[in-house]
């Protein structure tokens, strides 16, 4: 299974005098949920669309498995572009089982399978229905029946969340998490930062083209300076600026919030809060992806 | 965790076309322009015979004339009777006593004209008119009266002048015998080519239609990322024709037998053949404008914008067309026994040798016939190497433009760049 890996190696792309990738490099394990993001315009679904093969890289390589990608693999990736699209005046069944047959099923599997991916998406008595026909949430669970009808070993997901209500966001999430579980390589972009730190096992950044980060969210966290929530009632304002390493980054009320430098101790921060008098609350805090996100996309300056 | 899964198969190039070609065959035959086309031709057609054979039974059924004679004019009724058939309508004559009971009798309607007076200057008496071929049999008959009696008046024998007039006869020498059969090759080559114009322009359209609906819903970028774009421009080309020749197939069969027994046709075999010709063009013709029309389509975004983005391919056809009336003209004028100026005849021969123009051009002088076999063969190599030609370049334009979403992209730009 160590070979069934999805690897994005030093891709670029230029349209005109936009680079919307530069030198992107990434990977996704099998049975790995990897959330892409990143700000508009970074370059997520140029990257996709380069793994889909509907677009050429201008350089670098996409490899499945370790050799690189090819019309027969591609045709193992089960894609949801963000540009939504279905036939509007075909039947939902009936185009799932086109696409499927596209995808080198037989026509009775992709009918058994349909049947089946529409009941599980909670559209078991649509199958009949036009497209046109169901409300655009319903419209985007055809859409993903349409990506994992195949049995795919590789889903690319262009924010499969947006545009969804809660229930389908539910939906949507069990259904990738079993994928992935199952072992297949699941990438998705979203802009819903906290979905994508309960749901991934793996997080990549992206801004401007290039990767600024990417691991488990613990790894992006450890990749930052620790913060320390301190509830020091007795202490006089600015105490923790005269402990070294430590800066003050925001006050409420009594509490304090402390970032230490890496080669700083917690250990001598608390004993400073402590010489001030009763300490009530001494917390390591864990920033969200939100917070690591603001502060790498606004740390590094734009290329 | 199975991640083989044994009900899938690779995906042949050949079984990707079959695919697409398969759902828009399905889509199309469903279609209006298929279902509501058809319709209306078989019912013109239809219509058509109809009209035809109530026309030739209103020729077929001569109208009989019933004509009353009184008093001297009764000398007549005798040779009326003897020349109606060559004069294409029949009589019914009867005596009758009195002109006043045959004038009652013309106002009631049960006769058609009373004939009184004198042989040699007859009265007639009609309700509203008198038919004009009944009026000039009559006028002849007393003129031969006169005739008859100043002939012996001068003491010759009417019967023996007769005769001698009888015998002058008119010798005609015909040096390229026109039959019905040989006019009507390029009169079926033109409907043939007519039908082979709007076939090609609708089905096109469709094409072009369909390009851009799949880029307008988006949906091509899924199609995009199993199949390539060859095969789906090649799959829709196949798929969308098939349907435009079962059409045109319902139509010409329909027609052929609607026509036939009406007798409109003096020669249904060679109906039959043009028919085979008119096929073979509309298949070579149909995917030469079908990949231009595809290829031109892809530059833009919006249904609405298909129409103008496939001009240059759309104007060919109607310049195909206008030139149809050139190339038919001499045709029938050569058949029909009439001089075609040379230099008209030499244009011929090289409009329809130029690819875009062949389809609709041959099918006309192949149904007259004039076509010799070399050239024949020569317009369908040129036409099939055009296709090689416009598949090439048509499959590039549209592979480089079905994913650019947006403003009309220009043509310089789809075939030059490879992204
Ligand atoms: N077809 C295109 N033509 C020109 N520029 C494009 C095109 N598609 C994307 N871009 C540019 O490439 C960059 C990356 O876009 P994209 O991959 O869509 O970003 P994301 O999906 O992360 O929002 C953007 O600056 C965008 O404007
Ligand atoms: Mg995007």
């Amino acid at each position: 299974m160590a070979d069934r890996v999805l690897e994005i190696d030093r891709v670029s792309k230029r349209y005109g005098s936009v680079a919307a990738l530069q030198e992107l490099s990434f990977e996704v394990r099998a049975g790995e949920l990897f959330g892409f993001v990143g700000p508009n315009g970074a370059g997520k679904t140029t990257t996709m669309r380069i793994v889909l093969g509907v677009l050429a890289a201008d350089a670098g390589e996409v490899r499945w498995g370790g050799a690189p990608i090819t019309f027969a693999t591609r045709r193992r990736i089960g894609y949801m572009p963000e540009e939504r699209g279905l036939y509007p005046s075909m039947g939902v069944t009936e185009q799932l089982v086109y696409l499927a047959e596209l995808h080198g099923m037989r026509a009775p599997d992709a009918r058994a399978a349909a049947a089946r991916w529409l009941e599980r998406l909670g559209l078991g008595d649509r199958g009949g229905e036009q497209l046109q026909k169901l409300s655009q949430g319903n419209q985007q669970r055809v859409q993903l029946a349409a990506a994992l009808l195949f049995s795919p070993d590789v889903l690319v997901l262009d924010e499969p969340f947006s545009g969804l209500d809660p229930v389908a966001v539910d939906v949507m999430s069990a259904v990738l998490r079993e994928q992935a579980d199952a072992g297949i390589s699941v990438l998705f972009s979203s802009h819903q930062l906290e979905l994508v730190e309960q749901l991934c096992d793996r997080v990549g950044i992206i801004r401007a083209g290039r990767m600024l980060a990417a691991g488990s969210v613990e790894e992006l966290r450890s990749g930052s300076a620790p913060r320390y929530w301190v509830d020091a009632p007795g202490a006089a304002a600015g105490w923790a600026g005269e402990v070294a390493g430590a800066t003050a980054v925001r006050v409420e009320g009594s509490r304090t919030l402390v970032e230490l430098q890496t080669t700083a101790s917690d250990q001598v921060l608390l004993q400073a809060a402590l010489a001030t008098g009763p300490v009530r609350e001494f917390r390591r805090d864990t920033p969200t992806l939100s917070e690591l996100f603001r502060s790498v996309v606004t740390e590094e300056p734009a290329a | 965790m199975s991640f083989a899964s044994p009900e899938r198969a690779a995906l042949s190039p050949r079984r990707a076309v079959y695919l697409i070609a398969r759902r828009e065959f399905a889509t199309r035959i469903r279609g209006k322009v298929f279902i509501i086309g058809t319709i209306v031709a078989v019912a013109l057609l239809a219509l058509y015979a109809v009209l035809q054979l109530a026309v030739i039974d209103r020729i077929n059924t001569t109208t009989t004339f019933k004509v009353g004679f009184s008093g001297s004019a009764t000398a007549l009724a005798q040779p009326l009777e003897a020349a109606s058939p060559s004069l294409g309508f029949k009589v019914h004559v009867s005596d009758i006593a009195t002109a006043a009971q045959g004038r009652s009798a013309v106002r009631a309607g049960s006769l058609d004209a009373l004939v009184d007076g004198t042989p040699g200057a007859p009265q007639v008496v009609v309700k509203t008119g008198i038919d004009p071929a009944l009026q000039a049999a009559l006028v002849s008959l007393a003129k031969q009266n006169v005739l008859s009696a100043d002939l012996s008046a001068a003491g010759l024998s009417p019967a023996a002048v007769e005769s001698q007039i009888d015998a002058v006869s008119l010798r005609i020498d015909t040096l390229q015998p026109a039959t019905a059969a040989q006019l009507q090759g390029p009169i079926i080559g033109f409907v043939m080519a007519f039908a082979l114009y709007l076939f090609i322009g609708i089905y096109g359209g469709v094409i072009g239609q369909g390009v851009v609906a799949e880029k307008a819903s988006r949906v091509v970028e899924i199609l995009l990322s199993t199949v390539q774009p060859g095969q789906l421009l090649l799959g829709k080309v196949v798929g969308i024709g098939l349907v435009g020749l079962i059409q045109l197939g319902i139509i010409a069969v329909c027609g052929l037998l609607f026509i036939v027994p009406t007798g409109v046709l003096a020669l249904p075999g060679a109906a039959i053949g043009a028919v085979a010709i008119g096929v073979m063009w509309f298949v070579l013709g149909f995917v030469l404008y079908a990949l231009m029309l595809a290829a031109t389509a892809s530059l833009v975004s919006r249904v609405e914008e298909v129409s103008s983005a496939t001009v240059p391919v759309s104007m060919l056809l109607v310049v195909t067309w206008l030139l149809a009336y050139v190339v038919a003209i001499p045709a029938i004028d050569a058949v029909s026994g009439g001089a075609v100026s040379p230099g008209l005849g030499t244009l011929t021969t090289v409009l329809s040798l130029i690819p875009p123009f062949t389809p609709v051009l041959m099918s006309i002088r192949m149904a007259a016939g004039e076509v010799p076999l070399w050239e024949g063969l020569l317009s369908i190599v040129l036409v099939l190497a055009s296709i090689a030609g416009v598949t090439w370049l048509g499959a590039r334009i549209y592979a480089n433009s079905i994913l650019r979403f947006g403003a009309r992209i220009k043509l310089t730009d789809a075939l030059r760049r490879s992204s």
